[in-house]
């Protein structure tokens, strides 16, 4: 018995639902103008990798939310060139004497609203973000400032603290600024967006609100076109920029793919022009990737490294073999895949003085030293021969993690590897780290380019410092390169720190492995001046469509 | 039927704040500090601003009231990680476009699934009946992240010429038909089988033999008698499926890269943003409410007994 009628209405009504189903998808149009491949009108379409999880200056503590607004906003410091020369920006010049700081802004500095950019623009903005209220968590980049950490921390008096720290606007175009010593780095840190000026009328007027795309008041090369969260930001060319002439880009449209599978594919649907240099791409496609003229790699100023709790494992030998049991090599060309360096010592290459300062360590070696590492383990009192490694649970990382148990494991030692989520990895680091904690995983991305940015956190109070090594003579080294404001005595200072780590009686706290580089694929059309610096920053206003 | 819904509003109350506090207590419970987000440290001065400002400095029971008082005056407070948003920004934003997605692989589940199953029912044990129930076997055990990758693979990048598909994004009319099959092919199977195993039941049922001797046109016999009893099983399901696509689709707005509420509500988990998770969870639990109740609305419809019986 069959119930049907006929065969091919079945068919037709299958076709029929779907094409309801499809036309009732059609809410909302939107023209897609994403990936004009070949024609050259000065609009591309880029990925920022992520939602920028603030556009204030003040708040911002990441690398997409930075490569925006630097877009957006005029710094008084340009960092240029490929050693990140300081250079004028909206500061015509500046003048420094011992720990005073004097910086000349230009006058023909304007808002998008047509204000003029002034000395106390800047005097208000750095208060704003060093102010308990605002509570930013960048409010210790100006620590270096006299009277700031005392105003941050500020538990009553707080408006006379204010009236302390020592910003001054001596008139429309000169800031002043006092530093609590002789910094010779303050100049390069003053590129940081923490540094950057705010609108007051437009802060006061929208409050938290003053970033969304309506709202906000700008003075850099772009404008902020639009900001649909999580999907869509968009910059436009400001036309009445100081320099529009020389920008060449009419329009950037950014996406947000943060799947790094997905974010290929929409380059290889010819959707945006580049995808990877803020969110990376995946290491399993780097082989294929690699092959395509669209592949772009640069180096980047960090540094990916084990560190150990000094603590559970207090043979200094142990460590040394440790480290010399790790085949960099092996680990960057089979799983990174980036092709990263060796990491030779702590301070990544390509800092200013990285020759002199790098201490191309003997505990670390580019393919292991097994041999030797034996040796060294052999000479271990107590050797601690149950390790528990403490990594966040990332691919990448576990990948690695494995390969280093297995190297470890040459040694005599049994890692058990332990896999936690960001924020609870983040707690179980410390410092202190958790008793059970011998080692773990974790990567330093320098915020300035100056080799005290790394270096400085092996110091005994240093809250980033979660091994629990602490030795005073590097302290002091420390104290002492602050305070060296010529750069040649600093990078021998620098040079010295990185002994006490890596030299011959290294203690090898950490475990340097690779230093980081940057992959993207870009266009051919802009590939020649897409460029991303040693701080992972892209100034598009230098992006030319051919 | 308005006592019903009436009853099931009130008892919404005593529901939320049960699920507040389990939220907030599980929450507290969870190692990790909202902000501090990436490996570097935070000075002891900076921590204590942030958690002044946003009263976490405060005993738990002060915390837990303000936040209740927040809920019912319709204010979920601000965002701990994403400095310039509030909870409530987050929901007015995202929350329609995971519940147009959800909205969408339902549809696309209800209206492919249902006559799928009807058909194979009507069609039992021939080719046609082997050949649906294979697909929604595979439909359903494929996991959606191996579906969205597929689809946008074929459909966007190797065949990307023949269709206006863009691999993701939210724009558009073209970019949502992936997605919506991503999410609602599960779903769909789901639905096939059930109306499929439901319809063969009332088919053998006496008054559609009644029904059919009496002289009725077959097609009434089948929309009328057969669908809408058979129907019931798929409704008692829908309710929650239809919460699950709505909340669920994480996965489907992170590989999409779609603006959904479902990416903001993992990363506010993984990211210990106390507020944007309290918020959503409550916002879901209404859904969820929401949705048996009109389940329970539309029992009454295909099934007047059930009707009286609740009354």
């Amino acid at each position: 018995m069959t119930w049907t009628r006929s065969k091919g209405r079945v068919g037709l009504l299958v076709l029929a639902m779907l094409t309801l189903v499809l036309s009732l998808a059609a809410c909302g149009g939107g023209d897609d103008d994403g990936g004009d491949e070949g024609a050259a009108d000065g609009v591309i379409t880029i990925n920022w990798g992520a939602e920028p999880p603030s556009l204030d200056p003040g708040l911002a503590t990441d690398t997409t939310s930075s490569n925006v607004i630097l877009n957006i906003m005029d710094p008084l410091v340009k960092l240029e060139g490929e050693e990140l020369t300081p250079t004028p920006s909206l500061a015509e010049s500046w003048d420094v004497e011992g720990a005073t700081v004097t910086f000349h802004l230009r006058d023909d500095g304007q808002w998008t609203n047509g204000d003029p950019v002034t000395a106390e623009d800047f005097e208000w903005s750095w208060k704003r973000t060093i102010s308990p209220e605002l509570a930013a968590d960048y409010a210790y980049q100006f620590f270096g400032i006299k009277g700031a950490a005392e105003y941050n921390g500020c538990e009553e008096n707080c408006d006379a603290l204010r009236d302390q720290v020592a910003v001054e606007a001596v008139d429309d175009l000169t800031l002043r600024v006092e530093l609590t010593s002789d910094q010779p780095w303050f100049i390069q840190q003053a590129a940081h967006h923490s540094f950057l000026a705010v609108h007051r009328p437009t802060v006061e007027q929208f409050g938290e609100k003053w970033t969304e795309a309506g709202n906000i008041v700008t003075n850099g090369p772009f404008q902020l076109a639009r900001w649909e969260h999580n999907a869509n930001l968009d910059l436009v060319k400001w036309a009445d920029w100081r320099n529009a002439d020389d920008v060449a880009l009419e329009r950037i449209n950014g996406r947000m793919i943060t799947e790094g599978t997905t974010a290929v594919q929409a380059f290889e649907a010819g959707e945006v022009d580049e995808v990877g240099a803020l969110g990376g791409l995946p290491p399993e496609e780097l082989p294929r990737l690699k092959g395509l003229p669209e592949y772009e790699q640069t180096p980047s100023l960090g540094t990916y490294y084990y560190g150990i709790n000094t603590e559970n494992i207090p043979d200094v030998n142990q460590r040394r073999a440790m480290s010399l049991a790790i085949d960099r090599r092996t680990i960057i060309d089979n799983i990174a895949q980036a092709d990263q360096l060796p990491a030779t010592g702590f301070t990544p290459s390509g800092m200013p003085g990285y020759d002199t300062i790098t201490p191309s360590s003997e505990w670390l070696p580019e393919s292991g030293d097994i041999e030797r590492a034996k040796e060294l383990m052999e000479q271990v009192q107590n050797p601690v021969t149950d390790v528990t490694l403490v990594i966040n649970d990332a691919p990448g990382h576990r990948d690695i993690a494995v390969a280093v148990q297995s190297m470890w494991a040459e040694l005599g030692i049994e890692t058990e590897i332990q896999q936690q989520e960001w924020a609870q990895f983040l707690e179980s680091l410390g410092p202190p780290p958790a008793r059970s904690t011998d080692a773990y995983r974790l990567g330093w991305i320098g915020d300035f380019v100056d080799a005290i940015n790394f270096l400085e956190l092996w110091t005994c109070d240093s809250g980033n410092n979660n091994t629990n090594w602490c030795n005073e003579e590097y302290d002091s080294l420390v104290e002492q390169a602050r305070g060296t404001a010529d750069e040649g005595e600093r990078f021998d200072l620098y040079s010295q720190l990185e002994e006490v780590m890596f030299g011959p009686d290294g203690e090898v706290p950490i475990m340097p492995i690779y230093f980081y580089t940057n992959v993207s694929l870009q266009r051919e059309s802009i590939k020649e001046t897409y460029n991303q610096n040693l701080l992972d920053q892209i100034d598009l206003s230098e992006v030319v469509e051919e | 039927m308005t006592a019903l819904v009436v009853r099931r509003l009130i008892w919404t109350i005593p529901v939320i704040l049960l699920v507040i506090f389990l939220t907030f207590v599980l929450m507290r419970q969870i190692e990790g500090n909202p902000f501090r987000t990436s490996e570097r440290a935070i000075p002891e001065s900076i921590q204590r601003n942030l958690e002044e400002k946003y009263g976490l400095d405060r005993p738990w029971y002060v915390q837990y009231a303000k936040y209740v008082r927040g809920v019912f005056t319709g204010d979920l407070g601000p965002s701990l990680v994403l400095r310039n948003r509030d909870v409530n920004d987050i929901v007015r934003e995202h929350f329609p476009v995971s519940l147009q997605l959800g909205g969408l692989a339902m549809l696309f589940a209800l209206v492919v699934g249902i006559p799928l199953g009807m058909l194979s029912a009507l069609r039992a044990n021939t080719w046609f009946d082997y050949g649906a129930m294979f697909v929604s076997s595979v439909g359903f055990a494929i996991p959606s992240f191996l579906v969205a990758t597929l689809l946008i693979y074929y459909f966007a990048l190797q065949w990307g010429e023949y269709f206006p598909f863009p691999t993701s994004g939210w724009e558009g009319w073209e970019s949502k038909v992936l997605p919506s099959i991503a999410l609602g092919l599960g779903p769909m199977a789901y639905f096939a089988r059930l109306t499929r195993g439901s319809m063969l039941e009332t088919l053998q049922q006496d008054y559609i033999r009644t029904a059919r001797a009496k002289g009725l046109r077959w097609r009434r016999v089948v929309v009328v008698h057969t669908l809408r009893n058979s129907l019931i099983p798929v409704v008692t399901a829908a309710g929650p499926i239809l919460g699950f696509l709505i909340t669920g689709s994480f996965i489907i707005e992170q590989i999409f890269a779609i603006p959904g509420i479902g990416r903001y509500y993992v990363t506010a988990v993984t990211g210990r943003d106390y507020s944007v998770v309290m918020g959503l969870t409550v916002l879901l639990a209404l859904i969820v409410i929401v949705a048996n109740l009109v389940v329970d609305i539309l029992y009454g419809f295909l099934d007047p007994r059930t009707r009286d019986a609740r009354a």
